[in-house]
């Protein structure tokens, strides 16, 4: 059968028997990668993956990243640490989470190192681990993003977290499931903010008012954009990913009046983990990531990232605010952290998962 | 040493297949207070359980018909009738194939609002309709055109086609088989259409969901609840299968059949023209299209679609995911390669020893990929298996435990597909061979190498765009993190549509990159389906 083969094809046929080789070697070349500093980050992988590669070139430290998938966002990531830890061998270096209750969970769970980076000296004192085992920076807000088509006139906007349970907003509205990521935590600080009973009576107002439950941020992001829904909650991020894009959408940073609680600010949260593979070049990265540049660099990025820092200017956009423009609503990590996995059962249960 | 390749492929069975399902079962029953059954006393006792098992069986169904309707139509009208352009259409038919049905959602999704029940049935039928194309093609080709003409001249056209409709059963429903078992287990199209807003899940999403609150405090019940619950799953689908492969067993695949005669369709020509076309544009067209659209920046508001966009789109690609896309290539690569060297063993033992190897070979298929897929992180990341990476290597966050898992997953199509050509092959030719003294190898290299290489590299080839596509493996195991079809869903939930556009067109010209290897090596045209 051999002998049938032209001189050509016998040559594509060794080149095609050669790939596995190449391939086999391609691998091996990413193997030698785990030399360098092990990242799991959480924060979108758009986003990420450049400052990543900036740390690598100033630093000559070779960054292994691991993203999340946007609908295991978070929980992802902390899962795998959890995993390994269980295993009796941690894989991951950093941790770099987008938003602060998984990150004090696994603090909880005795699962991170403690560290008092130099860079985050200059870091409120509010969004730092007394322990020192993971620092706040560069947040995200909780905020309502409005479709200008369906509401045109600025006057009409929603202001409120309430406005979901208005009626005239009924089934118009959305807000991403509170199963993982930044809606988990914003829901598990609403109850305690609110209190048990006044929040069992929003998340009542929420179904009575047929408000759509979608998977994710983005999600919420995209009805808007594409005129499915007048107004839902989404972080400034994806409102930012919307506007840049030139969709019709405009940002409100609710719960500003009166005795309503405030806009809910998420940070970034760092952290490195106990008994990680790497902890030096950990400790370098973790200082990179917490510097007034990195945090910069977040809030000129598509992300918009508020900087916890009044030193460091805000994003371009005027209409995602600067951490003193606004009354950020006022929320114990701690607390919530203990609450997150009661949260998580409970409202997978009540929304089928 | 001829022992040798079959030693490995029988451990290989025992360790990436029989070896993780083993330890996801034993999990189910040991728990933190001991040995105990209170996870399989409670079996389907959860509603949400039940309704996740409900969804996933109606929409594997609905899927099946959808994709048997799309496939079979498109197989009987380019090879069973006078349709124009059949020639060209046929070999077309297994192109949508290339496309991962993520792919096809996130088309379908631009253009519609593709949320419910209905369009997620659809969506997978549209995606997992060419297998049921491929092997009703094979069916058709494999029946000889002269009994057909002998049974219509005997007893009538309608006795005839009653014939030839049993002739082909076996295939046809082997491909719906096909289909009804990716679909049952699909968790990446859900998944995304949950993103894209709706409010009801499978049973791979539980499963999935489950996993991923482990690390929020989801108890020891939570986590083998739902493993239990698909006990009646993969009991129904190992059932099912064992009915394909006996189906199988008796259908005609045998001799040099002469062509069917083609069917007039007269003045319903060009209106059956239609249903290929539809077939073709809904598994490849509207994928191809609206990735390019949006590889020309259709998402982007602030300037018009320009053939600049496109460049800074592929640019954009190349720079932030040309190392997702040689990760992506070379994994699918080498399970090709895998896949062929594992199943080629094991095939020869079904074929000549026990047909026991066939049923045990497609467990991992009626297994839902998720559960494999945890199955292997279970396994792999182990307390004991991390003291051996102390001496080997990193396993667990290595490419290669990827390359593992897509050969376990694939094994049943390399294992049926081989172990039927070797039950092809006369033993007397092999008897001959080793009575004329030659050894193992020579035997290997000249009897049943050349026998075997077009169905091996059919194998190749089917694992090497079945790999391209996996995203459900790639999800849970940290090591697949790279694969680019796992980034492309992430691309575009952040709004990246733009680079996630070109990075899709990239992987569908990987894929077709096979056949055109294909065409350059054996020298002949792409002429069929299968």
């Amino acid at each position: 059968m051999m002998h049938d083969f032209t001189p050509f094809q016998r040559l594509c046929l060794a080149a095609f028997l050669a790939l596995p080789c190449i391939a086999l070697g391609s691998c091996a070349a990413d193997g030698a990668e785990s030399q360098g500093v092990s990242l799991y980050v959480a924060l979108d992988e758009q986003h990420s993956k450049r400052l990543v590669q900036r740390f690598e070139k100033e630093s000559g430290i070779s960054v292994s990243a691991r993203f999340d998938t946007e609908a295991s966002k978070t929980v992802g990531l902390v899962s795998a640490i959890v995993e390994e830890a269980r295993a009796g061998r941690p894989r991951c270096d950093v941790f770099w989470n987008n938003e602060l209750a998984h990150t004090v969970r696994l603090a909880q769970m005795g699962l991170l190192a403690p560290y008092a980076s130099p860079s985050a000296a200059a870091i409120p004192g509010q969004y730092k681990d007394a322990e020192h085992r993971w620092t706040g920076f560069a947040a995200r807000a909780r905020v309502l993003i409005v479709s200008k088509e369906l509401i045109p006139n600025p006057d009409d906007y929603p202001r409120s977290m309430y406005d979901l349970t208005d009626p005239k907003w009924k089934g118009r509205c959305g807000i991403a499931r509170p199963l993982t990521g930044t809606t988990l935590t914003h829901f598990t600080a609403l109850r305690h903010v609110l209190g048990e009973e006044d929040f069992e009576e929003w998340v009542g107002g929420l179904f009575a008012n047929e408000v759509q439950f979608l998977q994710s941020n983005g999600a919420t992001m995209r009805a808007v954009r594409d005129g499915k829904l007048a107004f839902a909650f989404t972080d400034t991020d994806d409102f930012h990913v919307a506007l840049s894009k030139g969709a019709p959408v405009a940002c409100v940073f609710p719960d500003q009046i009166g005795n309503q609680p405030g806009t809910m600010l998420i940070p970034n949260a760092v952290a490195i983990v106990e008994g990680c593979p790497q902890p030096e070049h950990a400790k370098k990265l973790v200082d990179w990531v917490l510097s007034e540049s990195t945090e910069a660099l977040l809030a000129a990025a598509k992300s918009a990232q508020i900087p916890l820092r009044a030193s460091v200017p805000g994003p371009a956009e005027s209409s995602i605010l600067g951490i003193g423009d606004f009354r950020a609503m006022r929320w114990d990590p701690v607390r919530t952290a203990d609450a997150l996995s009661k949260s998580a059962e409970e409202f997978a249960k009540r929304f089928g998962m | 040493m001829h022992q040798l390749p079959r030693t490995v492929a029988i451990a290989f069975y025992a360790l990436f297949v029989a070896l993780p399902l083993g330890v996801l079962l034993w999990e189910t029953v040991d728990g933190p207070e001991g040995f105990g059954f209170s996870a399989w006393s409670s079996i389907l006792a959860d509603p949400v359980d039940r309704a996740q098992l409900g969804y996933s069986l109606a929409l594997a169904v609905s899927s099946t018909a959808v994709a048997v309707l799309l496939g079979f139509g498109f197989a009987w009208l380019t090879f069973r009738t006078d349709l124009p352009c059949a020639g060209l259409l046929g070999p077309l038919g297994i192109a949508p194939l290339a496309v991962p049905p993520i792919l096809v959602a996130m088309g379908f999704a631009d253009l519609v609002d593709a949320a419910g029940f209905v369009p997620c049935a659809l969506l997978l039928g549209i995606s997992y309709s060419p297998f049921v194309a491929v092997l009703t093609a094979r069916g058709l080709r494999s029946v000889d055109g002269r009994t057909y003409e002998s049974a219509w001249l005997a007893r009538g056209r309608f006795a005839a086609e009653r014939m030839l409709a049993r002739l082909v059963a076996a295939e046809v429903a082997a491909g719906a088989l096909l289909a009804f078992i990716f679909t049952i287990s699909e968790h990446g199209v859900p998944e995304f259409l949950t993103v894209k807003g709706k409010n009801w899940h499978t049973y791979a999403e539980g499963v999935f969901a489950n996993w991923q609150r482990r690390a929020t405090g989801v108890t020891h019940e939570d986590i083998a609840a739902p493993i239990v619950a698909a006990v009646p799953l993969v009991a129904v689908i190992v059932v099912a299968l064992f009915v394909a492969l006996r189906l199988r067993a008796h259908s005609n695949l045998r001799g040099d059949p002469r062509p069917l005669p083609l069917r007039r369709l007269g003045r319903w020509r060009f209106v059956a023209f239609a249903w290929p076309l539809l077939y073709l544009a809904a598994g490849l067209g509207v994928p191809v299209v609206v990735m390019g659209l949006w590889a020309a920046g259709s998402t982007d508001l602030t300037e018009p679609m320009s053939l600049e966009v496109v460049r800074q789109s592929f640019r954009a690609a190349f720079e932030e995911a040309g190392d997702n896309m040689a990760f992506t290539v070379a994994v699918a690569v080498t399970t090709a390669f895998g896949l062929v060297a594992v199943s080629a063993p094991l095939a020869r033992i079904a074929a000549r020893r026990t047909q026991l190897v066939d049923y045990l070979c497609v467990v991992p298929l009626a297994v839902p990929a998720i559960l494999l897929a945890i199955g292997f992180v279970r396994c792999f990341n182990s307390v004991s298996a991390v003291r051996v990476y102390d001496v080997t290597g990193d396993f667990y966050d290595s490419p290669a435990l990827v390359v593992v898992a897509y050969v376990a997953r694939f094994l049943p199509f390399g294992v049926l597909t081989l172990s039927n050509v070797v039950r092809r092959v006369p033993t007397e030719v092999e008897e001959a061979a080793e009575l004329c003294g030659r050894g193992p190898v020579a035997r290997a290299l000249r009897i049943h190498g050349p026998l075997m290489l077009p169905a091996m590299w059919s194998v190749g080839c089917l694992a090497f765009v079945l790999a391209l596509r996996e995203l459900d493996v790639a999800v849970v195991l940290p090591a697949g993190n790279p694969a680019v079809v796992r980034k492309l869903s992430n691309i575009v939930h952040f709004g990246g549509e733009d680079m996630g556009g070109a990075l899709a067109l990239l992987l569908l010209a990987s894929a077709i990159l096979v056949p055109v290897v294909s065409v350059l090596i054996t020298g002949k045209k792409l002429r069929s389906l299968s």
